[in-house]
């Protein structure tokens, strides 16, 4: 087993693991935080997206050792007394069906908006190209995303 | 204020958005152990060798199952042609040959290695061409042998293991004197439901019974296979189910339950959990079927069509599932929404060496609607005539029949859908645009409501709110958290968020077909409603007794009773629930729903299951492409839907269905190739699985045609499946227009448009 | 499985000559990860280097230099490549998905040496050299096309590391372009793809130099050097860009496999050639 420090969503963590962990597996099955979901295992579907040092990676193909030391925001930490606008916004616009999908989407957004404060539909469309929803079409949820940067925009001025 | 037609917010969206919702892979048990399953790697032959004593003695290895540890019997929903494991043959790529169970799954998995499988070979049917050949090796020898658990009287014979026939009027004739005959060959591939959770399932052995964990769309259908697998009564077996990533018929019958629960009975009762790879999960989902296809119409000296022949063949795989229903369906779609004289229908369901077929959104009308809609596009331009308008002089009339008889009252409906799309999308405007590579096509349907009756319990909680429990699920379509949810406040006048729904458990709950065929908010929601009707007079009748009123002058508004029209506080809900509970016992309501049987002509086939279209939508499609040249690649640049919805409980989840499902087809059309060779599934990973990104796909433009039916809560129809059938026909409409040539297959790949514009320019 | 952090290039080579052919390097990972779940690949010592800070940048001092670890998506949007090598930022924005582009470095992608690699046939046509350092042997600088030696095969010894990326300083009247074929906008490994350099005679209507180099259509990405002859000199009219087209398809040799027979990737290479020297020649004259 090695010893791993990794502060996730604020939080200084020391956990054991095994060598060949994913940061998946150790978010899912040591810190149970399972809220960043299984989907593919490949980097193919971003049901496990997080941000590592406030970029957003896929956690089922980042080497758990390779984080060691390093700041991870999960869908969890986003999720406080009051929902961020981002996840306000998508179920207002109803962009949340099966919901599998939406953790990732959430740090997806969350990550494009800090960076792109104003972004238009395209640049919504192509930020989610590496989030797969079957449910909805993603239609709901682009209109979320601008709408939640309207929100930021509000706060802003 | 009424609820109904409100856009109100699923009642689990808070802990999803959260990522607080457990869904089955989220599940754990104490104590539990982790299950992996070793699948054949070939398609057909005889197993000669299995050898499972190696791999019992590995580390942490807990139970090995086989064929062996089961009974031997055979299973299946509408067939009983399925065993647990495969014994002495196997007949498709990924069929179960034994299991493992394991303190961890790097060890479950060391343990599959260990188990020593020899397989000899045999010839495989590969393929719808070859297993109906006449010298096909028959994938069953013993079909003969096999029963309907239900005693479903479908026509079976060697590799069919389902055919429907049907001849009305005088088809030979109508074609011996036909001014013109046009004839089409579609063929359509498989397709992956693509649910973003991959199936799993935690079973226990307890107390002598068997329990499972599981995200399911039809529990009680997964109670009654492993009852069937395993011998046991349906009641020897519980299914508790937690919210699933997603469905579309691809969890509607048993996925990973059966091998779990065994195992946990191999390891005395520890729990197992198995999770499936994203691979083991495409080869092996119950894809939608792949079919062929031929057409044919004979049309008179005015451009009538006198006469329709259909020959239609779909893949089973294997074992059959529900498939077997699936032939009575091309019956009933063979005139699409249009008039076309006498007919002759045939449709076989095929054995192949493949994995198993099952049921995808819109099921096998996918494939029959692309037929219909692109044959009534190749005679419209041999008659030289524009194609909206052939398709209107045809379009069903109120009073017209389906081929099995049944009348559609009010088909007049898809009149108004070809007029609202015109409002929306001119037909003049938009064919009339010269750009090259640009095309359009159009396309209408008449689809189902699922009338599998329903039955709900609802309790009154003792602070007002309310506890719904029934059978059925929500897979994330909000039938249940917006529409049902919606059905219950309205009645009893409180918000939706206090309306508090239960997972389905087989213990719990009674009997529900699932969530499938559009039917939810309908059915289960007509239940919902009745329940609430009961639970509201039992509230009236207290209230009365506190508020010194008779319950018919009193209404439920804002979580309180009060007297109609009167200003005051009137007494909360919470007040009467105490004074019940503590009284003449807690307030529930029981409630069912059954639609009125439809009437259809029995002797219209024979073969025909699965009967009639109950409660039958509307709708007219519309597809705008552009091709490019140089790649073949097409880009949807405008996809329009005029749907007849009955009467929307939830707006914003009447669009999110649409929009999902118009997404999907979009998938099946130009994305989506799940291509078998020699039997063995080609794209085995979501890299080559290509579901469609948010770059892919337009926002789809929604014209909603509201028709409340005379019955069913508020006139609520289904949703969900129909803005699935049309969308490969318009699409391939479309890039048949922009081209100038028919590409006949499903999906149409870059490389398909590349080759159909090389033969079209040379 | 060993896993071990390189904090500087020093630490790297010494662990890499320690363990030499047992190790394999991890950056993003987004290659090696895969092959490890999909037990295609059995190090026994991971040697990460992903936190090397001094092998991640871009720099221009005549020849354009970029460090081993920048990501895809730096390249996607660093300032300094929209002069001239926007073929090297298309290709990089083109790439897997953002999640992947975050950890994917150009290293990763030159080394992985993918058939289909995104990013080769745009540092073909920039006429890239890689070097490799060894703590035996120092350092050592090649040609890209040389480094790449076969599908999935390469010229790093196994106590390499490689290090830098260089790109020639790009003359007037050039520009470049990438063009990637696959079915969907993004998420996808080329079925095809195609990088072209070009430069404008003094009077922009002659070819003065062209530069071709393409992927996923044969075992290795490289250069068509047939098709840049038969260019040069020529009016980039439609008519020469439709035999050059011919010419190029004619010296491929695509495979089959489950993404495209050769037969499509032969007929797309055909119209795409010319795609990308239209977009080139559109650039040189926003440019100039």
């Amino acid at each position: 087993m090695i010893e791993l420090k990794l502060t996730v969503n604020g939080r200084e963590e020391r956990v054991s693991i095994e060598p060949a962990e994913t940061l998946l597996d150790v978010l899912r099955n040591r810190l149970h935080l399972t809220g960043t979901k299984d989907g593919c295992r490949e980097g193919e579907c971003g049901a496990c997206t997080v941000l590592l040092d406030g970029k957003p990676i896929d956690a089922c193909i980042y080497a758990a050792q390779a984080a060691n030391g390093r700041r991870i925001e999960t869908i969890e930490g986003l999720s406080g007394e009051q929902l961020g606008s981002v996840q306000r916004r998508i179920v207002e616009a109803s962009g949340v069906q099966c919901g599998y999908c939406t953790p990732g989407i959430v740090m997806t957004l969350t990550a494009l908006l800090r960076e792109h404060p104003r972004p238009d539909r395209q640049l919504v469309r192509a930020a989610l190209s590496g989030n797969l929803c079957r449910c909805t079409g993603y239609t709901q949820i682009v209109d979320a995303a601008l709408a939640a940067a309207g929100d930021e925009a509000r706060v802003e001025s | 204020m009424s609820v109904i037609g409100s856009s109100s917010i699923r009642t689990d969206s808070n802990a999803r958005i959260r990522g607080e919702e457990c869904y089955a892979i989220d599940y754990c048990e104490p104590g539990m152990l982790h299950g992996a399953i070793l699948r054949s790697p070939v398609a057909a032959g005889s197993i000669t060798r299995l050898d499972v004593a190696a791999a019992r003695r590995m580390p942490g290895v807990r139970a090995v199952a086989t064929a062996s540890d089961a009974p031997e019997v055979l299973a299946g929903w509408v067939l009983l042609d399925t065993p647990l494991f495969a014994r002495g043959q196997v007949r498709y790529a990924g069929e179960p040959v034994a299991a493992v169970a394991a303190d961890t799954i790097e060890q479950a998995r060391a343990a599959l290695d260990a188990i020593v499988l020899e397989i000899a070979v045999t010839p495989a049917v590969v393929d719808l061409r070859t297993a109906r050949s006449s010298g096909s090796p028959l994938v069953h020898p013993d079909w003969r042998t096999y029963l309907s658990p239900a005693g479903l009287d479908f026509q079976r014979d060697g590799n069919i293991a389902s055919q429907l026939l049907s001849v009305q009027g005088d088809v030979d004739g109508a074609f011996a004197g036909a001014s013109l005959v046009v004839a089409d060959e579609f063929e359509s591939g498989r397709q992956y439901q693509g649910y973003l959770e991959p199936k799993s399932a935690v079973g226990i052995w307890r107390d002598g019974r068997y329990q499972v964990h599981t995200g399911h769309q039809y529990p009680f259908n997964v109670r009654d296979r492993i009852a069937q697998f395993l011998q046991v009564s349906p009641s020897s077996v519980r299914v508790i189910c937690h919210a699933a990533g997603g469905g579309f018929g691809g969890r509607l019958d048993y996925g990973l339950e059966p091998y779990a629960v065994l195992l946990s009975r191999l390891a005395q009762g520890r729990p197992v959990k198995i999770v499936n790879s994203r691979t083991e999960d495409i080869e092996t989902s119950g894809s939608r079927d792949n079919s062929l296809i031929t057409i044919r119409s004979a049309l008179d000296a005015a451009g009538n069509i006198v006469a329709r022949e259909l020959l239609v063949d779909l893949d089973n795989g294997a074992y059959t599932g529900e498939m077997a229903l699936m032939p009575s369906v091309s019956l009933l779609i063979a005139a699409g929404a249009y008039r076309v004289g006498a007919a002759r229908v045939t449709c076989r369901l095929l054995y192949t060496n493949t994995p198993p077929t099952g049921a995808f959104r819109g099921v096998s009308g996918v494939a029959m609607y692309t037929a219909v809609e692109r044959h009534m596009d190749h005679i419209a331009s041999e008659l030289g005539e524009d194609r909206r308008g052939f398709r209107l002089r045809h379009l069903f009339r109120s009073g017209d029949a389906l081929l099995n008889g049944q009348v559609l009252d009010d088909a007049d409906i898809l009149r108004a859908g070809f007029e609202a799309m015109e409002k929306t999308a001119p037909w003049a405007a938009v064919s009339g645009r010269t750009k090259p590579y640009r095309g359009i096509g159009i396309a209408a349907a008449v689809w189902i409501t699922n009338a599998t009756p329903a039955s709900v319990t609802i309790k009154l909680n003792e602070d007002g709110t309310v506890g719904v429990l029934t059978g059925a699920s929500d897979i994330g379509t909000g039938a249940f958290t917006m529409g049902v949810t919606q059905i219950v406040a309205e009645v009893l006048g409180i918000r939706p968020e206090d309306v508090r729904l239960s997972q389905p458990d087989t213990d719990v709950a009674s009997y529900d077909i699932g969530s499938q065929g559009s039917r939810t908010t309908r059915m289960v929601g007509g239940a919902a409603q009745n329940a609430a009707l009961e639970v509201r007079s039992r509230i009236l009748h207290t209230a009365g007794q506190l508020l010194q009123a008779q319950p018919e002058e009193l209404e439920l508004v804002g979580g309180r009773v009060r007297k109609a029209g009167d200003t005051g506080p009137g007494i909360a809900l919470s007040d009467v629930a105490l004074a019940n509970t503590w009284g003449d016992g807690p307030i529930i309501g029981t409630g069912r729903y059954a639609d009125k049987p439809v009437a259809y002509n029995p002797e219209c086939a024979k073969g025909l299951v699965f009967s009639t279209f109950p409660t039958p939508t509307y709708h007219v499609h519309l597809a705008e492409v552009e091709v490019d040249p140089v790649t073949g690649n097409v880009r949807v640049v405008r996809y329009v839907v005029v749907q007849e919805v009955g009467r929307m409980i939830n707006p914003a989840g009447v669009v999110g269905q649409i929009q999902g499902g118009v997404s999907q087809g979009i998938g099946f059309t130009l994305y989506e190739s799940l291509r078998l060779e020699q039997g063995q599934v080609v794209e085995k990973t979501l890299e080559a699985y290509r579901l469609p990104l948010a770059l892919d796909l337009p926002d789809v433009e929604i014209v909603i045609m509201e028709h409340p039916s005379a019955d069913g809560p508020h006139g609520a129809k289904g949703v969900a499946e129909p803005p699935i059938v049309l969308v490969p026909a318009v699409i391939g409409n479309a890039i048949a227009d922009a081209i100038g040539k028919a590409i006949n297959k499903t999906p149409i790949t870059p490389e398909d448009v590349l080759a159909a514009l090389r033969e079209a320019q040379a | 499985m060993e896993f071990l952090s390189a904090r500087s290039v020093e630490e790297a080579l010494q662990l890499l000559r320690a363990h030499g052919e047992a190790a394999s390097i991890l950056a993003g990972g987004s290659d090696l990860m895969i092959q490890l779940a999909r037990g295609e690949v059995h190090p026994a010592l991971l040697v990460h280097i992903e936190g090397i800070a001094e092998l991640s940048g871009i720099a221009q001092h005549g020849n354009l230099t970029i460090g081993a670890l920048t990501t895809h998506r730096q390249l996607a949007t660093s300032a300094r490549l929209a002069c001239g090598y926007l073929a090297l930022q298309e290709s990089a924005a083109s790439v897997g998905s953002r999640q992947t582009q975050e950890v994917g470095t150009l290293a990763g992608n030159i080394c992985n040496a993918s058939p289909a690699a995104d990013t080769l046939a745009p540092l073909l046509v920039h006429a890239a050299t890689v070097t490799l350092v060894s703590d035996a042997r120092g350092e050592r600088t090649l040609p890209l096309q040389d480094f790449l030696r076969g599908r999935r095969t390469t010229a790093r010894q196994g106590d390499e590391l490689l290090t830098r990326i260089e790109l020639e300083r790009v003359p007037a009247r050039t520009a470049d372009a990438y063009c990637k074929v696959g079915r969907r906008s993004a998420m996808e490994v080329a079925i095809a793809g195609l990088a072209a350099r070009l430069t404008l005679s003094d009077d922009g209507q002659y070819i003065a130099e062209a530069r071709i180099a393409t992927c996923a259509v044969g075992p290795v990405p490289c250069r068509a050097t047939s098709t840049e002859e038969f260019l040069k000199g020529r009016r980039p009219d439609e008519r020469t860009l439709r035999e050059a087209g011919a010419l190029l398809a004619a010296g491929i040799a695509p495979i089959d496999d489950t993404r495209a027979t050769a037969r499509y990737r032969r007929s797309v290479m055909e119209g795409l050639l010319g795609r990308a020297l239209r977009i080139c020649t559109a650039r040189v004259s926003i440019t100039t």
